[in-house]
């Protein structure tokens, strides 16, 4: 309703203000623009400090003030929708004839979203949480316009999605209370299933495998993939560049290091067998020295061979020596340094030795324990000796499972059928289901998160897997 | 009896950007980065001890809308009490005097004050004409440019012996520029050029010629105030505050003239005799060592000497002919060359506050003055006719 008021005698000064100026991108700004135009990359900065990606990227981090200008990362031109809105009006200073829908979308990789306009969709059809990818402009404008607009993303045959990094949770976008509710129903009914890739163990060589890491890099590169397929945590015996397992302070350490820069999300659990022939001090002085967040904890002296498996013939015959006073003594260095004990059970006895050294109370709630099957000196896999162990445990007890050579996939489809967690890896098994040599410790990751996907389980992110397992972040 | 203080505070830490015509290489929240973390480093401190951020600059002259907000990631304002504060040309003193009092209330412990401009970047003129009234003035007004002053100089003490002084001032200006590595115009002048510049150098408006007038620069200066107990605790030689005034009383806004009866411009020197009435300074010129002035063109600078230390007759011109406003002179006048060798709007009433910060530290490097800096002064000029006055203390003492 126009407002109906006297205007005589009111004379209203007609102006214009024509205010020309000039924007400096600065170096970060402008590197992002000519890689846009000439390269068609998205490129933002990483903070490694806060590890955040920025995206549009920044020369400090604003949280820390840390120098992040030289950090530059190619972020993926996919992404997904994390808010919208949609222009219902026509101005001339606006990009596209309406309706149109600009969208706050954060590409895979980044930490922050940008705003794009969102094209190639009605927009009563655009959902926020929808993949979206960039497309970019043919002819150069210099501008973010370089990308001409996001379109909903097609369909891939790939059935493993990239994981979000964890921590990352942003803001929650507004929903109704109904919809809540049904979400919070959804989560109850899965539960989140840590995936652990067992790099390199101490025995698998590049000449069965040219994909086990040996060196530190190697290991952070392997390490990355399994992230990204989905992994939250990696279990690490250091090597020498020879293959050699190690117990040496430093290649631990730099190994550890090397992990946790490539990929500082993730979990790193060190072993504390190490490798053959190695004393009790030499395996848990390196658990004290490098303090990764988990560490494993061998439970019973047992024999650890290797044999043919179709004949029985031994190749190499050994006793691992875990006596009670050792399993005393790491867990309590263990638990006085931080480290969660990862509590590995061999057979029934070794959980019964855990069970007895436990009532002295030095170990801290919720308890981790790893089934581990098919190692020549300890058990098969049975599914009914799993539901005996996992009958066995402890309240307050979380498990996972890993199994050597072809039972290490019908193990952890159990583990995880029954509530449990997950490990694979190179360490364990070489191949993947279908007999073909796996590719990397990562490809055994993506089958697990379809093992968990096909279970209606998600796979956890490495903060989720913190909560889970009670660690305390490095 | 100076304004009453909950708490006393000191200035712990200074930074800023060298000053140039152009920063191509940096963006605006980068540029500013560059002037806090030099703040940061000369404090010792990280942006974790910076409880509250204060920004100012100019309205609208880089054309941003809430330029602190754009800025957050350089001033490290990010999850931190912000304000921000435009008064115009006084804007730097402004950002000092409620840097002051957000922690002399109790408020906050420390507060980093930023001051920025990157005059390149927007339309000066474009962003000034907005503080004319559109009904009035608008039509009317010239922008900063104003050759009233020299008129009235040129009036009262003859031709020759008026364009001298001030292209004395100028000259004085620039040796010390010449001393500040961080100042944007220094060219090397000599007194033997005062003839010369006097008569070729370009007239803007009347005999304010183009060598007078101040620069448009490009830099930004970062100052961190800290409460009594912070300061003695963090600072080795902490600058205290004693007392700040703000004066504005003009009527009309009125730059090109003015008749006796209506007298405009006298900001300056009924800021100067409040302030140190209440402070108990009878003889401004005995009492202070040093004087960073906003001196905005050789002529102001020249002319309101007069004001700021109450001088009759002619003796603020003898102060320039005898070169007392030199460095190692009885009353140095900016020695790090003032506002016409550098003048980033925004950070240019900052920088007389830091500067005269380092004069009393004694760390102002080359351009340090030569005796002991226990008091100094620093002063405010902006749009529209606004003194800012600010007296730094090397004791606690007063
Ligand atoms: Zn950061």
């Amino acid at each position: 309703m126009a407002l109906d008021y006297d205007r005589k005698d009111c004379f209203i000064v007609e102006g214009k203000l024509a205010l020309p100026y000039s924007y400096f991108a600065g170096r970060v700004g402008s590197t992002f623009i000519t890689t846009l135009r000439d390269k068609k990359k998205i490129m933002g900065v990483k903070c490694p400090v806060c590890n955040k990606v920025y995206l549009p990227p920044r020369q400090t981090c604003e949280r820390d003030l840390t120098d992040i200008r030289d950090n530059w990362v190619e972020v993926q031109p996919s992404g997904e929708v994390v808010n919208f809105t949609v222009v219902r009006y026509d101005d001339k200073h606006l990009p596209k004839k309406a309706p149109f829908v600009m969208a706050l979308i954060k590409l895979d990789g980044a930490d922050t979203p940008i705003v794009h306009i969102l094209d190639g969709i009605a927009p009563e059809e655009v959902k926020i949480g929808m993949k979206v990818e960039a497309v970019f402009s043919s002819s150069p404008t210099n501008t973010i316009l370089d990308i001409s607009h996001f379109a909903p993303k097609k369909p891939e045959k790939a059935f493993v999605s990239e994981r979000k990094p964890s921590g990352a949770k942003g803001e929650e976008p507004v929903i109704s209370e109904e919809e809540k509710l049904l979400k919070e129903r959804r989560k109850a009914m899965s539960k989140k299933v840590i995936i652990t890739a067992a790099l390199a163990g101490a025995a698998t060589m590049k000449n069965q495998t040219p994909s086990v890491p040996y060196t530190p890099q190697e290991f952070a590169e392997e390490a990355y993939k399994c992230y990204k397929a989905g992994a939250a945590m990696v279990h690490v015996h250091a090597r020498e560049d020879n293959g050699m397992p190690t117990h040496d302070h430093k290649r631990i350490k730099d190994t550890h290091d090397a992990i946790k820069e490539k990929c500082p999300d993730i979990i790193v659990n060190l072993s504390s067998a190490v490798g053959m022939g190695k004393t009790a001090e030499q395996r848990i002085s390196q658990i004290v020295y490098v303090k990764p967040e988990m560490a494993s904890l061998n439970t019973n002296t047992m024999n650890f061979s290797i044999i043919d498996r179709k004949t029985g013939k031994i190749f190499i015959d050994f006793v691992f020596e875990n006596t009670f006073t050792m399993l005393q003594d790491f867990g309590k260095a263990m638990e006085e340094n931080g480290v969660k004990p990862e509590v590995e059970v061999y057979d029934l006895g070794g959980l019964d030795n855990w069970l007895l050294i436990s009532k002295q109370g030095f170990f801290t709630k919720p308890y981790n324990f790893n089934f581990v099957w098919g190692v020549a000196g300890g058990m098969s896999f049975r599914p009914d000796m799993f539901m005996v162990l996992k009958n066995a445990l402890p309240e307050d007890s979380n498990f996972t499972t890993c199994g050597v050579g072809i039972e290490q996939f019908p193990a952890i489809t159990m583990s995880c059928l029954v509530g449990g967690h997950m490990r694979v890896g190179l360490e364990d098994n070489i191949r993947v289901p279908n007999g073909e040599l796996a590719k990397g410790s990562y490809e055994q990751v993506e089958w697990a998160v379809r093992i968990a996907e096909s279970l209606g389980r998600e796979p956890a992110t490495p903060d989720e897997a913190r909560e889970i397992m009670g660690l305390r972040k490095r | 009896m100076a304004h009453k203080k909950n708490r006393n505070v000191a200035i712990i830490g200074v930074g800023q950007t060298k000053h140039s015509s152009h920063r191509e290489d940096v963006n605006q929240p980068e540029m500013i980065h560059e002037a806090v973390s030099a703040a940061l480093k000369d404090a010792n401190l990280s942006i974790k001890d910076i409880d509250c951020i204060v920004h100012g600059n100019m309205e609208l002259f880089e054309m941003i809308h809430q330029p602190d907000l754009w800025h957050v990631l350089g001033t490290g304002a990010y999850g931190k009490d912000s304000i921000r504060i435009t008064t115009g040309g006084t804007v730097g003193t402004t950002l000092a005097c409620a840097s002051d009092n957000l922690v002399a209330s109790g408020m906050y412990d420390i507060v980093m004050a930023i001051g920025f401009e990157k005059l390149q970047e927007g339309h000066t003129t474009g962003g000034i004409t907005n503080m004319a009234d559109p009904l009035w003035f608008r039509n009317l007004q010239t922008g900063a440019l104003t050759g009233s002053t020299a008129y009235d100089v040129i009036q009262e003490f003859g031709e020759d012996r008026a364009k001298r002084a001030a292209m004395m001032y100028r000259i004085v200006m620039d040796k010390h520029a010449c001393l500040n590595p961080n100042a944007h115009r220094a060219f090397g002048l000599d007194f033997d050029q005062v003839e010369t510049l006097m008569n070729t150098s370009p007239q803007l408006v009347g005999e304010l010629r183009l060598i007078h007038m101040c620069s448009q620069s490009d830099g930004a200066c970062a100052v961190i105030f800290a409460c009594e107990k912070k300061a003695k605790e963090l600072s080795k030689k902490p600058v205290w505050i004693r007392d700040h005034i703000t004066i504005h009383r003009e009527e009309t806004f009125n730059i090109f003239g003015y008749h006796k009866d209506f007298p405009v411009l006298k900001t300056h020197k009924f800021a100067a005799e409040q302030l140190f009435k209440r402070n108990d300074i009878k003889n401004p010129l005995e009492y202070f060592d040093v004087f960073e002035m906003y001196d905005p063109a050789a002529w102001w600078g020249l002319d309101w000497l007069r004001d700021f230390f109450f001088l009759k007759g002619d003796e603020h011109l003898r102060l320039v002919e005898n070169k007392e406003i030199m460095i190692g002179g009885s009353m140095p006048i900016n020695p790090s060359g003032g506002v016409i060798a550098t003048n980033p709007i925004g950070a240019t009433a900052l920088l007389r506050v830091a500067e005269a910060a380092l004069q009393v530290r004694g760390d102002a490097g080359a351009h340090q003055i030569p005796k002991e800096v226990k008091h100094a002064l620093a002063s405010g000029f902006g749009g529209t006719m606004w003194t800012v006055l600010m007296m730094l203390e090397k004791e606690l003492s007063w």
